[in-house]
């Protein structure tokens, strides 16, 4: 289940673009495991093949370009309809346990993990310790309760996952809660965000009406200004 | 590590193939053809929709198989182009890219149809064009600038659209007067036939399946149960909108309806159903002409990539990456042919027509086909479904039939304007594509009805001062034996190590003189127009290493350099040389050269099994500077005249070349008369340039026999030297 020390995150970058995102969040992140994906988006009404005829050593160079400098694990580079189906069929490919996202961050010193206590907690929760053991951030666990509701079970949720971290080895130093209480968690996540250098959220399965206009999870993201790491929801 | 290349991810899973091929079927088809179907089958046009569907199964089988064998972008088209090579690839291309326009055009058509009609003041075929040309143009805009997978925004819409015209049928068959199925085929079984030939229209859909196969997920399962599902359901559905709207409504007065399906509806859905009809409508023709103009695009793609076309067409938008030119030309022509509609008053019935042809002609050969596949069996052809016995042959050979009889029952007009197209094909294969086109087909191997193999010719390369020289003789072996399978050069390289094991690694200098071999035997094959497939080995025994190539490759000749010397360290001509030579299962050249050019050769015919190899080998190598070789014999003077001795050595010569199935002008024959067969020879050939020798038949011991002719020869001959042991 957590696989301390042996954390992979997947990167993905759209090659399609002149200009790409420097990865600078890369060099702060310690010793993690890092995929790089290259995805190029091909419109349906293209072939991916004849993109590639055209943009697949432009779009090589650039990958290249972007992984000079880091410490990358691999390396892929995908022609895709659909970059959500590539993402998760890379990531199951080469074992990665997040996805980073958006965002851009010159360094990595303090980390905010929102936590609904769900099912995926615990993979988050490895994922945190992993990053924490591999780097020197400070994280801060981070919990929304609905208004005139009695905040204890969040307090609970919130300790307990602070034990765990511990338990895994990081140092308590290291890490502090936060418990809102206003009722709606996606817009603390964003005002919040903007004090971190990265944001920790867990995967949600999209429902339909999500996968068609778009889920809260991808709100969130786009919303932020700091990095986002997805943890994967897979076994 | 580096991402050479890229990877194309495969997007469309079951799902979203059903709902592409379905989709597009469920177009225009079944909501404005059931009208003119009624007109010109009665309500035996339910009959005709079976027929059409049925004609579409046949083609959706053996499309499967080739799909499955070949899951690339092109479809129909690339499958008869590989098959049966450019020409029919021309046609066949052309064929689809036209039909699909005209399919694009009959459904915007259609979409204008169903808006206008229900607005009583907005009648007028003017209204009918206008409209379709805005949808057509809306529908451009958005391809133009390009959409990224929806496929969840497609299920919902095609689903509704299918639920809509589930309800209109289950309510349906409770209104069926039977009376109105009465008589049920009042034009007679040929008005069924020829309501075939248009309502074939509806079925276009499943084979945009197998022209997106390059981007559908699992594709040796998903191609041929998405075809073959969609066209049996889909033909279900057809025959019972048909029942239902000949049985609701007489079919005189559906015939009169431009919006058949509508009419039927208002009678026991009322108003509600009509609206709910009129979306269904739209939804389908504009599903149906997105995805003509995307399966278009995929077409000009694969003719482009073949060189059919040209590559202008592919070149993708710099910003949407969309191929924006064949999309604009798709749209332009589609836009006209819409246009023609405020001349013609029966467009519609044309076009269904027009696309009908195109596609049943393109189904027969796509049938041809897979005949040719299935008795050429080409390198990488291995499809996952595969017709059982009894379906092939019957599925070719029926589907062929059925697409002929629905065509020769179709208008004069339609047939004159389906074999234009095909002529348009033709011309443009003799004009633009012959000459370009590298794919041959597969006929003439079909036709012999045996595996291609490759006549395959293995040179073992070490010295990159004689390799050029070695491949040279090696292509024209291979070329010359052209009429024993297409020519193929493997150069191997093995680098020879103490102790090989998978973990060591090669030193740099020594991996680097393997592959600049390797590299510049491509260079010289490519100069000289063979393929050639290059392996790199790493072996303790080279002769053993060489050995086990061959019989990898399942090589039909090997030639082999040798520094000409006899005799050392207990070997003939050298360790590795000598293994091969004793233990090759297949005929092998042992070559010295002495000289640059191999110019004229001369091969020294004794009687014997070798004669004939001899003599062959000695015609190959003169392929290399266009020369005519001399088929030397050496008769003994003994008893007789000098001419009886000359008539016994014609006799040998003659007998060994027709053994090698050598033609009398591809060689010269001269017989020398001596007693010394050894000085003869050498003299002979200080005329010529190469020497050719046999060496005795396969040694059954260690040693390699050769007797004293050859030794003599080797020793004194100054020109190049190859000494021949057959297989």
């Amino acid at each position: 289940m957590t696989r301390l020390g042996d954390l992979t995150i997947l990167v993905p970058v759209d090659v399609s673009e002149a200009e790409l995102p420097p990865l600078d969040v890369l060099d702060h992140l310690g010793a993690v495991d890092v995929v790089l994906l290259g995805y190029f988006p091909v419109p349906d009404q293209a072939e991916p093949a004849l993109v590639r005829d055209q943009h697949g050593s432009t779009a090589a160079e650039r990958l290249d370009a972007v992984a000079a400098g880091h410490a990358t694990h691999d390396e892929v580079l995908v022609f895709t309809h659909d970059r959500e189906a590539t993402i998760d069929r890379i990531a199951d490919e080469y074992d990665c346990n997040a996805v980073l996202t958006g965002g851009r961050a010159t360094t990595v010193d303090r980390v905010l993990v929102p936590l609904r206590g769900d099912v995926n907690l615990d993979r988050i929760l490895g994922v945190v310790a992993d990053l924490l053991l591999a780097g020197d951030e400070t994280a801060t666990l981070f919990n929304s309760v609905p208004e005139d509701t009695d905040p204890t079970q969040g307090e609970l949720l919130l300790m307990g996952a602070v034990d765990r971290l511990v338990e895994y080895g990081v140092d308590r130093d290291r890490l502090d809660w936060r418990l809102e209480e206003s009722g709606d968690p996606q817009t603390d996540i964003v005002e919040l965000g903007r004090e971190y250098d990265l944001v920790v959220l867990g995967e949600t399965e999209p429902s339909i009406r999500e996968r068609i206009i778009g889920g809260v999870l991808s709100s969130i993201v786009d919303a932020l200004d700091a990095p986002a790491l997805i943890v994967r929801d897979v076994e | 590590m580096s991402a050479d290349g890229g990877e194309l991810e495969r997007t469309l899973g079951f799902l979203e193939a059903m709902t592409l091929g379905g989709g597009t079927m469920i177009g225009a088809g079944i909501f404005i053809l059931p009208g003119i179907a009624a007109e010109s089958a009665g309500p035996a046009s339910a009959v005709s929709y079976a027929i059409a569907g049925f004609v579409a199964l046949l083609a959706a089988l053996s499309l499967s198989e080739l799909a499955t064998g070949m899951p690339i972008a092109g479809g129909s088209y690339h499958y008869v182009n590989r098959a049966l090579g450019g020409l029919f690839g021309a046609v066949v291309g052309w064929g689809m890219w036209t039909g699909l326009m005209f399919a694009s055009a009959f459904y915007m058509i259609g979409f204008g149809q169903y808006l206008v009609e229900p607005i009583p003041f907005l009648d007028g075929r003017g209204f009918v064009v206008g409209l379709g040309l805005v949808g057509l143009l809306l529908l451009l805009g958005v391809n133009y600038y390009g959409t990224e997978e929806s496929s969840a925004f497609q299920n919902v819409t095609i689903g509704t659209e299918t639920a809509i015209i589930l309800v209109f049928v289950a309510v349906g068959l409770f209104f069926i007067d039977t009376g109105n199925l009465e008589p049920f085929a009042p034009f007679g079984a040929g008005g069924i036939v020829a309501t075939t030939g248009i309502v074939f229209i509806s079925f276009l859909g499943f084979e945009i399946i197998a022209t997106v196969a390059g981007e559908i997920k699992n594709p040796s399962r998903i191609i041929p149960l998405s075809m073959i599902l969609s066209v049996v359901l889909v033909t279900i559905l057809y025959v019972l909108v048909m029942l239902v709207s000949t049985g609701v409504i007489p079919f005189e007065s559906l015939g009169e309806s431009p919006i058949p399906v509508s009419d039927v509806a208002v009678v026991y859905l009322g108003p509600a159903g009509v609206v709910a009809i009129v979306f269904a409508a739209i939804i389908a023709a504009i599903s149906s002409s997105n995805s003509s103009i995307l399966a278009a695009s995929r077409v000009i793609y694969a003719m482009g990539r073949d060189g059919v076309v040209t590559d202008w067409f592919n070149v993708s938008h710099p910003r949407f990456y969309t191929p924006h030119r064949a999309i604009a030309a798709t749209g332009g022509v589609t836009a006209l042919l819409i246009l023609v509609g405020l001349e013609v008053e029966t467009i519609i019935a044309l076009l269904a027509e027009a696309a009908s042809f195109s596609f049943l002609v393109a189904y027969s050969l796509v049938h041809v086909s897979l005949v040719v596949f299935r008795r050429a069996e080409p390198d990488g052809y291995d499809p996952s479904f595969a017709l059982p016995r009894p379906l092939y042959p019957a599925v070719p050979i029926l589907g062929v039939v059925l697409s002929l009889v629905v065509v020769s029952q179709m208008a004069t007009v339609v047939v004159v304007i389906g074999s234009a197209i095909v002529g348009f094909g033709v011309l443009w294969y003799a004009a633009y594509t012959r000459g370009r086109v590298v794919s041959e087909g597969l006929l003439r191997e079909a036709i012999r009805g045996e595996p291609v193999e490759p006549y395959r010719v293995v040179v073992p390369v070490a010295n990159p001062a004689t390799q050029h020289g070695l491949l040279r003789l090696a292509a024209a072996s291979a070329t010359a034996n052209a009429d024993r399978g297409p020519p193929e050069l493997v150069a191997v390289n093995v680098t020879p190590v103490a102790h090989p094991s998978p973990l060591q690694n090669l030193e740099a200098d020594r991996a680097d003189h393997q592959r600049d071999l390797l590299e510049n035997a491509h260079d010289i094959a490519a100069a000289m127009d063979v393929t050639l497939r290059t392996r790199a080995v790493v072996a303790s025994d080279v002769g053993e290493a060489i050995l086990e190539v061959l019989e990898e490759e399942a090589a039909d000749e090997v030639v082999i350099g040798w520094d000409g010397t006899l005799e050392h360290d207990g070997h003939v001509f050298g360790t590795a040389v000598d293994t091969v030579v004793r233990e090759a299962r297949c005929d092998v050249s042992l070559v010295d050269l002495r000289d640059e050019t191999i110019g004229t050769p001369v091969a020294l015919v004794a009687p014997g099994p070798n004669g004939p190899v001899v003599a062959h080998q000695a015609v190959e190598f003169a392929a290399v500077d266009g020369t005519v070789p001399t088929l030397l014999n050496v008769q003994s003077p003994g008893a007789g005249s000098d001419s009886d001795a000359e008539t016994r050595g014609r006799e040998v010569v003659t007998d060994a070349a027709e053994t090698a199935g050598l033609d009398p002008d591809e060689y010269d024959v001269r017989v020398v008369v001596d007693d010394d067969v050894g000085r003869a020879v050498v003299e002979a050939t200080h005329e010529y340039d190469t020497v050719c020798v046999g060496l005795s038949g396969r040694p059954e011991g260690t040693r390699i026999p050769f007797g004293t002719v050859t030794e003599r020869v080797v020793g004194d001959v100054p020109c190049n030297l190859a000494l021949i042991r057959g297989a």
